[in-house]
């Protein structure tokens, strides 16, 4: 259990009073996650901390807006998720449909890390790219973020029903490409 | 297709309660389908931990910028509205101005229908009163200071005498005393002169 001895919605309402320094603290809790979900939605470190400063400075815009500081985590990633899109449209011409496959465009490089071998995470890309882009958002906010389905609901703006079904399609998907791969001894 | 009492997806992504889990376990300890599935949603889900957050390469920050701050007012009304302390000091103080505009607004009308009529002869009437009693104070306190000098006077008079009695007396009997010695010493210089050298 992590003790914090000032708690987000105090942070939350100081911040809405002006207080940039509280604004800050909470930034610091908080970027590390945000910058990982939109690293593995957008596969591109640089976009990933400029929408990371954008969500951040357009949170700090709305916080008024904010109705209950207890839902700031899907709150803040509700605006992370519309900044990725955004960021996706602009990308492309007006009217053209963004690909599913080039949603997460080219696969970044997995820093790889000591605990882990480099085949594990190959294997784990490669698997995650076998997903469309709401099946791999949605892995991304339960697997990796530990958001609730109601909180997903929240995010993506959809009924949890949508958001089991991605996510139960998703992980199907996943235990075929993962599971028999570790059993095969790709580890 | 699974026969455990729950989703086991559902439980190894951590939305059954406890005691949900608890048959779960039950179950797949007994069921050699539902124990195999289980476990491989589990080794799914240990390798996708594999892929490991990333630190973020530069740290997001805001610098305090007037752009973003609310405006003093909005500030104060903020800070006013978000401190019950406030709130309660000032509905105290709505609550005793109230009071005091009642009381002000009642009794104003009550005393302009019985005085103003009779205003300025009341104030005549008082300003008469007020001056003869201001005289006859000053008329009793002449007399009295009058009064009082004179038995100052009086008493100093007879002071003055008494003392000047007492200094004659006094001369009196310092000349007697003088006269005395005086003669004295004559009769002495009368009995030491021999008698032919008596004039």
């Amino acid at each position: 259990m992590i003790f914090r001895a000032v708690e987000d919605t105090d942070l939350i309402r100081k911040a809405r009073r002006g207080d940039v320094e509280a604004y800050n603290l909470l930034i610091s809790r908080w970027e590390k996650r945000v910058y990982n979900y939109l690293l593995r939605i957008v596969a591109d470190r640089e976009d990933a901390l400029d929408l990371s400063q954008d969500v951040f400075l357009k949170a700090y815009q709305n916080l008024r807006k904010l109705d209950d500081p207890a839902r700031f985590a899907p709150w803040l990633f509700r605006i992370a998720h519309n900044e990725a899109f955004s960021s996706f449209r602009r990308r492309r011409p007006e009217g053209e449909t963004v690909p599913q496959s080039d949603f997460a465009g080219e696969r970044i490089p997995a820093k790889v890390s000591p605990a882990f071998p480099i085949e594990l995470s190959i294997a784990v890309t490669t698997a995650l790219d076998k997903l469309n882009a709401d099946q791999r958002e949605a892995v991304i906010l339960k697997i990796y973020q530990g958001f609730k389905f109601e909180e997903m609901a929240e995010i993506l703006s959809c009924p949890v029903s949508t958001v089991k079904s991605r996510l139960y399609t998703a992980l199907d998907v996943l235990k075929t490409q993962l599971a028999p791969a570790k059993s095969r001894g790709v580890t | 297709m699974s026969c455990s009492p729950f989703d086991l997806r559902d439980y190894l992504l951590g939305e059954l309660s406890a005691e949900e889990r608890r048959q779960v376990d039950v179950h797949a300890r007994s069921c050699g389908g539902c124990h195999e599935e289980l476990e491989r949603l589990r080794i799914t889900h240990s390798t996708l931990l594999a892929l490991r957050d990333e630190e973020v390469p530069q740290r997001i920050g805001f610098v305090s910028d007037k752009v973003f701050e609310p405006s003093l007012a909005r500030r104060a009304w903020e800070a006013f509205w978000g401190s019950p302390a406030k709130l309660g000091f000032a509905s105290a103080a709505i609550l005793s101005a109230t009071l005091v505009i009642f009381t002000f607004f009642r009794q104003a009308p009550a005393v302009a229908s019985v005085a103003a009529p009779d205003a300025s002869k009341i104030e005549a009437q008082v300003s008469a009163r007020v001056s003869a009693a201001v005289e006859k104070a000053v008329a009793q306190s002449e007399a009295r200071q009058a009064s009082k000098t004179a038995e100052l006077l009086a008493a100093a008079e007879q002071r003055f005498a008494r003392q000047r009695q007492a200094d004659m007396l006094n001369v009196e009997q310092r000349l007697s005393v003088l006269q005395k010695r005086y003669n004295v010493r004559e009769n002495m210089l009368a009995r030491l002169e021999p008698p032919g050298e008596m004039k």
